[in-house]
């Protein structure tokens, strides 16, 4: 039978013991236990419900998985995960792939920490020290049912890892009655929105889109039936190496980002990128032809690995049917630097009707609109000026439509939202404060 | 068990560390009892390695806290620990700044300042406070040493709860409820003023389970607490009011016919007065509390047709001026029900059956007979500390002695009390951080810990007698205060016997405490040290013999008593609270809870609790935010005639408007200090604080 975290929200009252237990028994310098609260700022009319979580050491550990420097394992006896400090590059991929916020990223250390269960401990026979400290019993440790009972908690993050958390009680999901009634009205707070941070992205947009644009050179290059200028592909893929490189908490131990060939497709991008650097770099200076082919069709490779980076975090329509996938753009990008209408108008409608419907999406319509705008019409400009061949070889067309594709790629960051706890809470609260108010 | 050598002997006790640590290398596990001013007395286990407190984790004996300690529980590992603990004595030098000394050095100051001081003015211009920061046989102790010194003056009174404790006294005769794991048989549970969610988390546990067995849980409170998140119904009436909504709802009840008049007849006493007297009228209770007459019927009817009920009043409600009479209205309602003396039923408002050793029990013991209080001059309100302080004649009051205490930053009137505090020319504070009454003091003497000396505690709410054993050496020059006074006695050669002032070490600490506890065959220290102990003669539901020690012998709704002794009237009525003109300038209420993450001002100064909880806010409605064009996060004015503060403020739809709440506890460098903006005012009876009737304009701080 598998041992793991019973919680019981009816008890919890947000009090914070078991964090503090957490952090006193281990030395945290981060917060691997937190409560997450659905509707925080307590609106009338909206249940609202504590949930204590920490890393739920899954059977499909996705963090494992995905953990590009096997930086993850799973100690025998206990079935934790323990990650361990000493081999992570601070790449932060396990944070996507997590739907319960779990690895959390010390920046003082520049790497991950996470709940290792008290593995220690809980081998002598001690609990947990979280689960111990809960002063309601709301969060024990112990045998998990089997299988797992119904229980109607449809909004907690499930992407089928299994996780050893089970709530014990019954939803109760029924709002508090107050009086004197209040109506509810516009002054009712809501919880500030995180914004987005771009910055700790910012590496990565450099990243891809210069990869993307050196697989369009090598399009472009191919059935124009000239080489790619060396001046301009090395110097775009050193950037680009250099970006991803940047990218890491812990930059001299890089080469541990190909550690997990076997599970992770980060490692397999990375692979895959020094390969293509490699053979497209050698290329310049030997100049075959056929080397050529060969380059372009890892780069293709390169460029569906990274894609599957993505799409391996967030499964959702809204990415895997994004407009900004590198795959994608390349072939645009090529095409139009090639020149060649039939296969950019078709490329380009594609992207186009992707765009559109993504303008559509209610949950993203106000908030960035001026990007989305902005790039479909630069995507349309520059569309324009190459069917008309009137001026697509101007430096500013190019410009308009290379700026169109960047900030397509941007878009794809904004659109890409890994499943979490949080956005989850936040996504829920926003659709319930609809049905519920009418203001 | 350790044996401590005189602190004064230095080499000595080095050498005795030394040997001690090489035994001590493995770790030990020890039971042990959370001393603070909480409901919840928590037994909890301790793992000691190396003269150090390595681990807190729960003791599931103790029925009514199985689950172990709270966060502030937890958070003893890092305080115990601390390095900003005040370890070795502190003179104030004339910079203002503070300067290490010797033991020697302080008990020499000490000791000639006070010895000065009474031979020019008198022992009784010596005011010797005590807070309530550390429960336990041993504070005892000081007294001894006072008295022998020729008594002092000390203050009357109480802080905290005395309005409701002499309230319940007044109609049932003592203080007492059910073991707190009956809650579970209650049908309906009205939580009324109480936030057992910060301050009581472990009855939350018993609160879900009565409420997973059906249970109807209400809650009554101005503010949408965590405890509220949990119930079924949120009554929020305007603060101050909750007299007049237990009035309308008794009224209810006997209109309705809700009343159990079999139980009356048999148990109260002036159900015909209190029948004839009571003329408040749905409409009026509407207007004065804000609640609807319909679920001011509503919650009559659940109250009176739903039982068992278990009301669980809290204090905040009674820190006002009409407190007393406010408690013993809602207190009313369980009787006019028939809920006293049932399983699943009472009135929860303090559980004194563990008080063994207490000659006068709470609250009478805050105001004693002045015959037997010889030779001290209880001449101080605890509510009104520093007026009081400042109008005391012949003789004046020249010095202070303060332990356990925080009353510059918890007592009424802040401003007020430091003037007072100022005007002294010698302060002595025991004090384990350098809190804001410490920093005003002459002299610092490091305060001991829980773990550093044994004791014997009882508990408010469980009826556990418990051994709070010593488990380490005090770090530094850290001495207990029967050690303290143990010293400083030799030393101005009072004569003392040991029985009064035991010798310096935890062995004859354990002995005082073996002859303390004599006299109760049922309750050894050997015992003790096993396990916590049912407190003897317990009555598990509380009153199941229907004995009441009222003059009448029977539930005293009509109390001469309470008109004798405090001037009301002699059954539970309402008044509102009357503002001057002046103060109706200021247009909203003010009041100051405690929180989850401290008891008063303790626990908050740790890194662990800043680190786990949000930092401290003003919380006010959004209607009252938008009037005044406050939003979150910015930094606003809190003023009325006593003071100001200024502080970050958060605009939550927990607070309905009118209202504007920050607790209490939190210190002057975190913008804390709420009672610079609270007169100093007693409440109706039992000399109690009325802290909550004071009101407040707020504005932004640009």
């Amino acid at each position: 039978m598998r041992k793991g975290f019973l919680f019981d929200q009816n008890k919890c009252v947000n009090c914070n013991a078991c964090s503090a237990a957490c952090i006193l028994e281990n030395n945290w310098k981060v917060h691997p236990r937190n409560i997450y609260t659905f509707n925080s700022e307590a609106e009338i009319l909206l249940p609202l419900l504590n949930v204590s979580l920490a890393c739920n050491h899954c059977e499909s550990a996705v963090c494992m998985d995905g953990c590009p420097s096997s930086a993850y394992s799973r100690e025998v006896i206990t079935g934790a995960i323990i990650h361990d400090e000493s081999k992570c590059i601070g790449c932060k991929y396990c944070q996507w792939n997590c739907p319960y916020d779990a690895p959390k990223f010390d920046s003082e250390k520049r790497t991950i920490a996470k709940c290792n269960l008290c593995y220690t401990g809980l081998i002598e026979g001690r609990l947990p020290a979280c689960s111990s400290a809960c002063p309601t019993g709301a969060l024990r440790f112990g045998q998990l049912s089997e299988p797992v009972p119904d229980r109607d908690y449809s909004w907690f993050p499930d992407k089928m890892l299994n996780p050893a958390f089970e709530f014990t009680s019954g939803n109760n999901y029924a709002p508090l009655k107050i009086i004197p009634e209040k109506m509810p009205c516009e002054t009712d707070q809501k919880p500030v929105k995180e914004e987005k941070n771009f910055s700790g992205e910012l590496s990565l947009i450099i990243f891809s889109f210069l990869v993307t644009i050196s697989v369009s050179t090598l399009i472009s290059s191919l059935i124009r039936g000239v080489l790619p200028e060396k001046m301009i592909i090395i110097p775009m893929l050193i950037l680009a190496g250099l970006a991803s490189f940047f990218h890491l908490g812990r930059k001299l131990r890089s080469w541990r980002s190909v550690a997990n060939m076997k599970n992770s497709p980060l490692s397999r991008e990375v692979a895959a990128l020094i390969v293509f650097t490699f053979v497209t770099v050698v290329n310049t200076y030997l100049r075959f032809p056929s080397l050529l082919i060969v380059s372009l069709v890892i780069g293709l490779f390169l460029l569906a690995l990274i894609d599957g980076v993505y799409i391996y975090s967030d499964k959702s329509k809204s990415v895997i049917l994004h407009s900004g996938q590198t795959f994608l753009s390349a072939l645009l990008i090529g095409s139009f630097f090639s020149g060649i209408i039939l296969p950019f108008a078709f490329i380009a409608l594609i992207k186009l009707t992707l765009s559109i419907n993504s303008l559509k999406s209610s949950k993203i319509l106000i908030t960035y609109f001026g990007i989305r705008f902005l790039r479909i019409a630069f995507l349309i400009i520059s569309g324009l000026s190459l069917i008309s061949k009137i001026s697509y070889t101007e430096p500013s067309v190019y410009i308009i439509f290379l700026t169109g594709e960047l900030l397509d790629r941007i878009l794809f960051y904004i659109d890409f939202n890994p499943l979490n706890i949080k956005s989850l809470f936040e996504d829920r609260l926003k659709i319930e404060r609809d049905e519920k108010k009418r203001c | 068990m350790l044996i401590r050598p005189g602190y004064l002997r230095k080499p000595v006790r080095r050498q005795a560390v030394m040997h001690d640590q090489q035994e001590k290398w493995r770790m030990e596990e020890f039971v042990t009892a959370c001393p603070r001013n909480c409901y919840s007395t928590c037994t909890f286990k301790v793992q000691v390695e190396n003269n150090r407190i390595i681990r807190i984790l729960p003791y599931s004996g103790n029925l009514a806290t199985p689950e172990g300690p709270c966060i502030k529980g937890l958070s003893y590992i890092e305080r115990t620990n601390s390095s900003e603990r005040i370890i070795h004595p502190l003179i104030r030098m004339s910079s203002g700044e503070f300067k290490e000394i010797s033991t020697k050095e302080a008990f020499d100051i000490i000791s000639d300042k006070l010895g000065s001081i009474k031979e020019k003015w008198g022992s009784h211009s010596i005011l010797w406070y005590k807070g309530s920061g550390m429960s336990g046989l041993t504070n005892e102790i000081g007294s001894a040493f006072w008295k022998a010194f020729g008594g002092t003056t000390v203050t009357y009174g109480n802080l905290c709860w005395s309005a409701g404790l002499e309230a319940v006294r007044l109609t049932l005769g003592s203080v007492k409820h059910n073991v707190p794991w009956d809650l579970v048989n209650a049908k309906t549970i009205v939580i009324w003023g109480k936030n057992p969610a910060e301050t009581n988390i472990q009855e939350i546990a018993f609160i879900a389970a009565a409420k997973e067995k059906g249970s109807t849980i209400i809650v009554i409170d101005p503010l949408r607490t965590p405890t509220a998140d949990k119930a079924d119904i949120l009554f929020s009436p305007k603060p101050g009011t909750d007299g007049a909504l237990a009035l309308a709802i008794a009224r209810v009840l006997i209109d309705y016919n809700l009343v159990d008049y079999e139980f009356v007849a048999k148990y109260v006493k002036g159900f015909e007065e209190f029948k004839l007297s009571v003329n408040i009228t749905l409409s009026e209770a509407e207007l004065i509390t804000g609640i609807p007459e319909e679920n001011i019927i509503d919650l009559a009817h659940i109250i009176g047709s739903n039982g068992p009920v278990t009301i669980l009043p809290g204090y905040g409600l009674q820190r006002h001026l009409n407190g007393g009479q406010t408690i013993r209205s809602i207190l009313l309602l369980s009787v006019l029900t028939g809920n006293i003396g049932k399983s699943g039923s009472g009135f929860n408002y303090a559980n004194l059956q563990s008080y063994i050793f207490d000659d006068i029990k709470e609250p009478e013991s805050y105001y004693p007979d002045p015959e037997n209080d010889n030779p001290f001059r209880r001449t101080i309100s605890m509510a009104k500390l520093g007026a009081d302080m400042l109008n005391t004649r012949d003789p004046e009051l020249k010095a202070a002695w303060i332990e356990r205490g925080n009353p510059v930053l918890q007592s009424p009137d802040t401003n007020i009390i430091k003037r007072a505090f100022s005007d002294l020319t010698f302060i002595v504070a025991v004090e384990q951080f350098m809190t804001d009454t410490a920093s005003l003091a002459d002299i610092i003497l490091p305060a001991k810990d829980m773990f550093e000396q044994s004791d014997i505690i009882g508990s408010y709410w469980s009826p556990y007698i418990q051994f709070k054993p010593g488990v380490i050496h005090p770090p530094g020059d850290v001495m207990p205060e029967s050690e303290i006074y143990f010293h400083l006695a030799k030393r101005m050669n009072l004569n003392i016997s040991k029985e009064l002032i035991p010798e310096p070490g935890n062995d004859n600490i354990e002995k005082w405490l073996e002859d303390r506890s004599r006299g109760f065959s049922e309750i050894t220290i050997d015992q003790l040290k096993t396990a916590p102990l049912i407190a003897t003669g317990l009555q598990e539901i509380a009153w199941e013999d229907m004995c009441f020690e009222t003059p009448s012998g029977k539930i005293e709704i009509y109390s001469s008593e309470a008109m004798k002794k405090w001037g009301v009237s002699p059954l539970p009525d309402y008044s509102g609270i009357i503002h001057s003109p002046e103060e109706e300038k200021f247009p909203l209420e003010f009041i100051t809870p405690n929180t989850g993450s401290r008891i008063h001002s303790q626990f908050g100064n740790l890194k662990i609790i800043k680190e786990t909880n949000t930092e401290p806010v003003i919380r006010i409605s959004p209607l009252d935010a938008n009037k005044r064009c406050i939003s979150t996060g910015q930094k606003i004015r809190v003023f009325n005639l006593n003071g100001e503060l200024i502080s970050k403020v958060k605009v939550s739809n927990r607070v309905p408007s009118g209202l504007v709440v920050f607790p209490n506890g939190i210190w002057f460098n975190e913008g804390g200090g709420v009672n610079k903006l609270i007169s100093g005012m007693e409440t109706d009876i039992g000399f109690g604080a009325a802290y909550h009737d004071n009101r407040v304009e707020i504005e932004r701080v640009d």
